[in-house]
C-alpha cells in the first residue's frame, strides 16, 4: 500500500493516515519516543548523556547533559598553589595535556608580567611539545571516529602513531600522559639530547602512516556517506555560537589563536590554517588531517630553529634553586620551601589568557589576590562550547549520525566537564 | 591592546559604565547591572564594535577577597557587592576583545541573560548559575548543567566547603526511577 | 599600647598620603596603606626596642635610615620604604640574620608560619654568599615545663623576653654572651614557668621556642584556623582554633583589645585536649547505645515522671553557650516551670591574678543568669536541689554537689558532650556538641557576648544541644521550631533587653594557614 516516499515522510512526520498503513508499518511506534544515549555508551566516551526524543530513527529533540566527569577543577585550583594546578590541567584535555600546561603557565606569567621574559629555548620547547600534543589529539579524534564508523584499520594505524608520540613525550617529561612538564617561567627540564633525531624520525614515520590512512578513508564510500552532509553548520552560526577550531574552520572561519593573537614563537614559524567549505563532518575530518600536516611542518621548523640556552627564566620569584643549594644553604632552603608550600606569589589582578588548544581556544581566566594560590581559576574549555552546539548539530539527523557528529566534535570529557 | 573599544564604549554609554581598566593587555569595563543588555546589544550590533563571537561567561565570588599588600579597605566587606559576572567577547572582524563585568549584590544575584544575543552563552550561563547561583533573567532554560538537579547549593561559592560531601540519594517523588515501597509484600 | 590621642597626623609614605592618630609609628601607618615593612622585634602588643634593624626606612631630611617601629609619625613627614637605600638595608640585614641560621626548615615546627622565611622570600631572595662554617649552639634546651628552646634558630629579637615580662610580670628570660655566641637563656637555676609561658612561642618569629604540647605533632601549613572564644574561664579570651580533619591541634590567641589583647593563658590553651576526652558519640538509654529516635522517646517517657506534680527540675549549664541555654529555658517554660537550676563549676579563687585568669572557670555564667532573668525564671545553684525532686533534665556534664547515690534515684536525662561526672548515672544521655563544634555565643565576665564559630562537626551522632532540645520538645508535645542557631539567637536577643542590639555575624569560613599569606 503506502510504500512511496511521500507516505513514508508522512509516517515519520505526521500521523494523519496511520490507518492506511499496512500491518507491517503499524509496528513502528506511532508516538515520539525518549531514548537515553549514554553516559554508558561507547560513542559518548562514557561521559555525556543525550536524552533524545526520536520519531522513528530521526532526532526531533535532544537534551545534551554533560557533567559525568566533573572533578571540580576550578574549586580544587582555588585550594592549590599555582604550580600544583599543572597536574590538574593535565587532566582537562587528557589527549593534549601539554597545551593545557602551556596555557596555564602563560596565564600565570601574564599576571606576573613575565610574558616576554621567557627564554627563547623554553618557548621553542613549549611549541614543540604543544604541537606534538596537538598531533596526539587529532590522531585520537580521527582514529576513534573512523573506528566508530566501522573502519578499524585507521584506528590501529593512528593509535600506533599516537603511541610513538607519547613515547617521545615520555622521554621528555617522564610521564606518558599526565606530563606536568611546563612550569611558570619555562619548562621543567631541558629536552633529552637524542630528542631531535627521534622526533624527526617519528615525523617521517607518521607521514607514511597518514598516506595509508588517507588512502583508506578519503575516498572510502562508506566513510564519505556517513560523513558528508552530516552535521553541517553555516559560517555565521559557527562564529557566533561556537568558534571552535575544527568545527568553525570546517565552516570557513579562518580563526586560529596562533595566527590572530600570536603568542610564544609562532610568529617565527610558517604554517597555514586550513579551512573548509561545507561545514559538515567530512570537512571537519579533512581539516584535522591537514592540521596534522601543518603540525609536522611546524615541528620540522622548530627542530631547525631551536636555539641553545636556559629553559627557565632566572627569576627567584618563580624558579626553584638547584637541589645542591637547597640542601646546603638556608637561603635556598627557604626559597625552595616557600615555593613548594606557599606557592609562587602572583600580584593581585585578573587576566584572561588563551592559546590554541587541541580543540580550539583554550583559555584560563585567573583572579589573583597576591597569595600563592588563585583566588579564582576559570577554564574556558573549548569542548564545553563545542558540546553546546551538539543539540543543534544532531537535530533532524538519524540516530546513527550522532556517532560521526559527536566524534567530529571531539568532545574530551575531562576538558568539557572540568 | 585596544583602548579604543573602551573609549568608544564610554562615549556611547558613558552613564552605563562604572569604570574601565586595561590590565595585563585585557580591556575590562564594569557595566551597571540594569544597562547590561543595552550595552551588550550595542557591542554586538555597532559596526565599529561587531563583537560577534562570545568567548566565556563566568562569575566571581568576592566574599573572601583580601588581597595581600593592599590597604585593609581593599578587602571585601558587607557593604560591597558579593558577585561579579564577567563576559568575554571577541570580534572576528576587528580582532579586538573586551571583557564586560557586572557587579551583583549578595541578596539579589540577578542579571540579564545575554544568551539571546549570543546563543553560546546559553550553556555558559547555565554553568554560572549552577556554580554560583546567579539568576540570568530571560534565559530560556536556566537549569543546572554539571551538577544533578537535586544538588543543594552552589559549589563554587566561597562559602561552600571544599570537602563537603553531598551524595546523590534516590528520591521517590521523581518521575524517573521511582522507588517502589513494597508495604504489602509480606 | 596606650590609647593614642585624638589628634590626627598626615604624612606621606611611598607617595601616598595617610592620616593616623598622633603617636602612631611609621610601621603601623604603612600597614594602613597595605605596605608591609618587614620587622622581627616589633610587636604591636609589646614595648618597642628597635633592635632587629629590619624595619629601616628613609625619612626625608634625615641623613640616616630610621627604624620605622620607633619612628613616630610627624606632620608632613615624607617616608620612602621602597627606595634603593632602605631596600638594600633590609636585604643586607636579612643576609646577616641568616648567616648562622641552621638549615632546619624541613624539621622545624615554625616552618610555614615563620617570619624569617616570609621576610627573606619577600624582601631578599638572594643566594647565599657564605662559605665558612656556621656557628653552632645548643639545639635542645629545656626552658621549663612547657617550652623547648633551639638556640641556633634564635635570631635574638627579644620578643619573648618582653612578652614574658609583659604577660606574666615575671622576668624569667634573658640574653647571655655576646656577638655570634649570644644566646637566649633563663637565669641559672631558674625555669620559664608561669601561667602565660606559651605567649612567648606565639611571638617568636622563628622556630627557636617551641611548645612541648605542639612540637612535632602537626605541620602549621596544613592547619585551618577558625575564630572562636576560649571556654576555659569567664574571661573569654578570643582564640583561633587550629584544626585539621575534625581535630583541634592547638589554640592561639586572637587580638581583641577589650578582652585579651594579644594573649591568653597556658591553661586555656590546653583546653582543646578535652574536646577528645571521654566523648559521648551516641545516645545512651539505660546503659546501652541507642539511636536518636529511640533515645528521644525514652527521654520523653522519663521526663513525664514528676513533670506535672512539680517534682521535676531543669538545670541550665554555665559551660554551654547562650543558644543552648535559651533553648532549654524555653522548653522548661513551655512545661510551666518557673524555677531553674544552674550547673556551674565551683570558683577557683587561687586562679585570679588580676591579669587574664579569673576565679570563675565557667565561660558563660553571666549569660545563663541573664537568660533566666529575662525569661522570668528564678534560679538556684544545682547543689541546692530540692529533696522531693524525682526527674531531672540537665545540660552539661557538671553537676557539683549532687552525689551519685542521689542521681541514681532520679529519672535523670543528660544533655552532655562527655561521658563523665554525673552522665554515666543518667537514665538517658543525649550526645551534644562541645564548644569547638558549635555556632553560638558566650557571655564573658564583663558582659561581652562573643561569637564562637564551629571549627568542625561533633563526633558520631552528637548534635548541637539546641537541636537536641528542639527534638525533645517535639516528643514532649512542646513546640520549638528552630532550624538554625541564628534563629535561636534572634529569639534570644529579642527576649533579653541588654542584648537587643546584637546581630548574628556571618559564619566564619576556616582559613587555610597555608595561604593566609600574612602569617609569620
Amino acid at each position: 500500500m503506502a510504500t512511496d516516499a511521500h507516505s513514508l515522510k508522512q509516517l515519520v512526520l505526521g500521523r494523519k493516515d496511520v490507518q492506511d498503513l499496512s500491518d507491517n508499518e503499524h509496528e513502528l511506534p506511532p508516538d515520539l519516543m525518549t531514548v537515553n544515549m549514554g553516559p554508558s555508551h561507547p560513542a559518548m566516551h562514557g561521559t555525556v548523556r543525550i536524552v533524545l526524543t526520536v520519531d522513528g530513527e530521526k532526532v526531533v529533540k535532544s537534551d545534551v547533559q554533560p557533567g559525568y566527569l566533573h572533578r571540580c577543577f576550578e574549586k580544587e585550583s582555588e585550594y592549590a598553589t599555582y604550580t600544583q594546578v599543572f597536574p590538574y590541567t593535565d587532566r582537562l584535555n587528557y589527549v593534549s595535556p601539554m597545551i593545557n600546561n602551556c596555557g596555564w603557565a602563560m596565564a600565570v606569567e601574564k599576571l606576573m608580567g613575565l610574558t616576554h621574559e621567557i627564554p627563547k629555548r623554553a618557548e621553542y620547547i613549549r611549541v614543540i611539545v604543544s604541537e606534538v600534543s596537538r598531533m596526539t589529539d587529532h590522531l585520537t579524534c580521527v582514529g576513534a571516529s573512523a573506528m566508530e564508523l566501522g573502519a578499524f584499520g585507521p584506528f590501529l594505524f593512528f593509535l600506533k602513531a599516537r603511541e610513538w608520540l607519547y613515547e617521545l613525550l615520555e622521554t621528555i617529561s617522564g610521564a606518558r600522559l599526565t606530563h606536568s612538564y611546563i612550569r611558570v617561567g619555562g619548562v621543567n627540564k631541558d629536552l633529552p639530547e637524542e630528542l631531535p633525531a627521534k622526533l624527526s624520525h617519528t615525523l617521517d614515520q607518521i607521514e607514511k602512516v597518514m598516506v595509508e590512512v588517507e588512502g583508506l578513508l578519503n575516498n572510502n564510500k562508506i566513510f564519505r556517506d556517513r560523513m558528508a552532509g552530516i552535521g553541517a553548520l553555516s559560517r555565521e552560526d559557527a562564529i557566533g555560537p561556537t568558534q571552535p577550531v575544527a568545527i568553525a574552520r570546517a565552516c570557513g572561519v579562518d580563526y586560529d589563536v596562533r595566527k590572530d593573537y600570536p603568542y610564544s614563537v609562532y610568529p617565527e614559524l610558517e604554517f597555514d590554517v586550513p579551512v573548509g567549505t561545507t561545514g559538515d563532518c567530512l570537512d571537519r575530518y579533512l581539516v584535522r588531517i591537514e592540521e596534522l600536516k601543518q603540525c609536522i611542518r611546524i615541528l620540522r621548523q622548530c627542530l631547525k630553529q631551536i636555539p641553545d640556552g636556559p629553559v627557565v627564566v632566572a627569576d627567584p620569584r618563580v624558579t626553584l634553586p638547584p637541589k645542591t643549594d637547597t640542601y646546603n644553604t638556608i637561603e635556598s632552603m627557604i626559597r625552595h620551601f616557600k615555593h613548594i608550600v606557599d606557592g609562587i606569589k602572583v600580584p593581585a589582578g585578573e587576566a584572561y589568557t588563551f592559546v590554541e588548544g587541541g580543540n580550539g581556544e583554550l583559555g584560563f581566566y585567573i583572579v589573583a589576590d597576591g597569595t600563592g594560590r588563585p583566588y579564582k581559576a576559570y577554564c574556558r574549555s573549548p569542548s564545553f562550547v563545542h558540546l553546546s552546539t551538539a543539540g543543534q548539530l544532531i537535530h533532524g539527523h538519524m540516530i546513527a549520525d550522532i556517532v560521526p557528529i559527536f566524534g567530529m566534535i571531539n568532545m574530551i570529557g575531562g576538558e568539557c566537564d572540568k | 591592546m585596544s583602548q579604543k573599544v573602551l573609549d568608544a564604549l564610554k562615549a556611547a554609554h558613558g552613564s552605563a559604565v562604572d569604570r574601565t581598566v586595561t590590565a595585563h593587555t585585557d580591556d575590562i569595563a564594569w557595566i551597571k547591572r540594569d544597562q547590561l543588555l543595552a550595552v551588550a546589544t550595542w557591542l554586538k550590533t555597532d559596526p565599529a564594535m561587531a563583537f560577534d563571537a562570545p568567548v566565556f561567561c563566568t562569575a566571581i565570588d568576592w566574599i573572601d577577597w583580601k588581597p595581600l599588600n593592599q590597604p585593609p579597605s581593599a578587602a571585601w566587606s558587607e557593604d560591597k557587592p558579593r558577585f561579579s559576572v564577567a563576559y568575554q567577547l571577541r570580534s572576528s572582524k576587528h580582532r579586538h576583545r573586551v571583557r564586560i563585568e557586572v557587579e551583583l549584590p549578595e541578596a539579589d544575584p540577578r542579571c540579564a541573560s545575554l544568551s539571546g544575543l549570543w546563543p553560546a552563552f546559553n550553556w555558559q550561563e547555565r554553568e554560572t548559575f549552577d556554580m554560583y547561583g546567579i539568576r540570568f533573567e530571560g534565559h530560556p532554560d536556566l537549569r543546572r548543567i554539571y551538577m544533578y538537579e537535586e544538588f543543594v547549593g552552589h559549589p563554587l561559592r566561597k562559602d561552600y566547603p571544599k570537602d563537603k560531601r553531598q551524595p546523590l540519594v534516590r528520591r521517590d517523588d521523581l518521575p524517573i526511577n521511582p522507588i517502589k515501597v513494597e508495604t504489602e509484600f509480606k | 599600647m596606650p590609647a593614642p590621642p585624638a589628634d590626627v597626623i598626615t604624612l606621606t609614605i611611598d607617595g601616598q598620603p595617610v592620616s593616623v592618630p598622633k603617636g602612631t609609628n611609621v610601621l603601623e601607618a604603612a600597614k594602613l596603606l597595605g605596605i608591609d615593612i618587614s620587622a622581627f622585634c616589633y610587636h604591636p602588643g609589646l614595648p618597642i626596642v628597635a633592635q632587629c634593624r629590619q624595619c629601616l626606612v628613609s625619612v626625608e631630611k634625615n641623613p640616616k635610615l630610621q627604624p620605622s617601629c620607633q619612628q613616630v609619625c610627624g606632620e608632613g613627614m615624607v617616608v620612602h620604604t621602597a627606595d634603593k637605600q632602605s631596600t638594600l638595608a633590609r636585604q643586607q640585614q636579612l643576609e646577616f640574620t641568616l648567616l648562622n641560621h641552621p638549615i632546619d626548615c624541613p624539621i622545624c615546627d615554625k616552618a610555614g608560619e615563620c617570619t624569617l622565611q616570609k621576610l627573606y622570600f619577600e624582601h631578599d631572595n638572594h643566594d647565599s654568599r657564605v662559605d665558612v662554617p656556621k656557628v653552632h649552639k645548643a639545639k635542645v634546651v629545656d626552658l621549663g615545663p612547657t617550652i623547648v628552646l633551639d638556640q641556633e634558630r634564635c635570631i635574638l629579637c627579644s620578643r619573648c623576653i618582653r612578652a614574658c615580662d609583659h604577660t606574666s610580670g615575671q622576668h624569667q628570660l634573658e640574653f647571655a654572651q655576646r656577638g655570634d655566641h649570644e644566646i637566649l637563656t633563663t637565669a641559672p637555676g631558674e625555669q620559664l614557668d608561669n601561667p602565660y609561658t606559651l605567649n612567648t612561642v606565639d611571638v617568636c618569629p622563628v622556630g627557636a621556642l617551641t611548645a612541648k604540647d605542639f612540637r612535632f605533632t602537626m605541620r602549621a601549613w596544613e592547619l585551618d584556623a577558625t575564630p572562636s572564644v576560649c571556654n576555659g574561664c569567664a574571661t573569654g579570651c578570643n582564640v583561633e582554633i587550629h584544626h585539621k580533619n575534625g581535630r583541634a591541634w592547638r589554640l592561639v590567641p586572637r587580638h581583641n583589645a577589650k578582652v585579651n589583647d594579644y594573649w591568653m593563658c597556658d591553661e586555656g590553651r590546653f583546653t582543646y585536649h578535652d574536646l577528645r576526652e571521654e566523648r559521648l558519640a551516641a545516645a545512651i538509654v539505660d546503659g546501652l547505645p541507642a539511636g536518636w529516635d529511640r533515645a528521644i522517646k525514652a527521654a520523653a517517657d522519663r521526663l513525664a515522671v514528676g513533670r506535672t506534680a512539680g517534682q521535676f527540675a531543669v538545670a541550665l549549664s554555665a559551660l554551654h553557650c547562650n543558644e543552648d541555654n535559651f533553648a532549654l529555658a524555653k522548653l522548661a517554660q513551655s512545661w510551666g516551670i518557673t524555677h531553674v537550676y544552674i550547673a556551674a563549676k565551683p570558683q577557683v579563687p587561687a586562679r585570679a591574678d588580676g591579669r587574664l585568669r579569673v576565679a570563675d572557670i565557667n565561660p558563660n555564667l553571666n549569660g545563663v543568669k541573664a537568660i533566666a532573668l529575662a525569661l522570668g525564671l528564678t534560679t538556684k545553684p544545682i547543689y541546692e536541689l530540692d529533696g522531693n525532686i524525682r526527674g531531672l533534665l540537665a545540660l552539661g556534664d557538671v553537676l557539683p554537689g549532687l552525689d551519685p547515690g542521689k542521681l541514681k534515684d532520679l529519672e535523670y536525662v543528660a544533655l552532655a558532650a562527655h561521658e563523665r561526672g554525673p552522665v554515666p548515672h543518667a537514665k538517658v544521655a543525649l550526645p551534644v556538641s562541645d564548644w569547638a563544634e558549635v555556632s553560638g555565643t558566650v557571655t564573658n565576665k564583663d558582659g561581652f557576648v562573643q561569637r564562637m564559630h564551629a571549627a568542625f562537626g561533633p563526633p558520631g551522632q552528637a548534635l548541637p544541644a539546641w537541636e537536641a532540645i528542639v527534638r525533645l520538645a517535639g516528643a514532649t508535645g512542646s513546640k520549638l521550631a528552630w532550624t538554625h542557631p541564628r534563629e535561636v539567637f534572634k529569639d534570644m536577643v529579642a527576649a533579653v533587653p541588654a542584648w537587643s542590639s546584637l546581630v548574628w555575624a556571618r559564619d566564619a569560613r576556616p582559613l587555610s594557614l597555608r595561604f593566609a599569606g600574612s602569617r609569620g
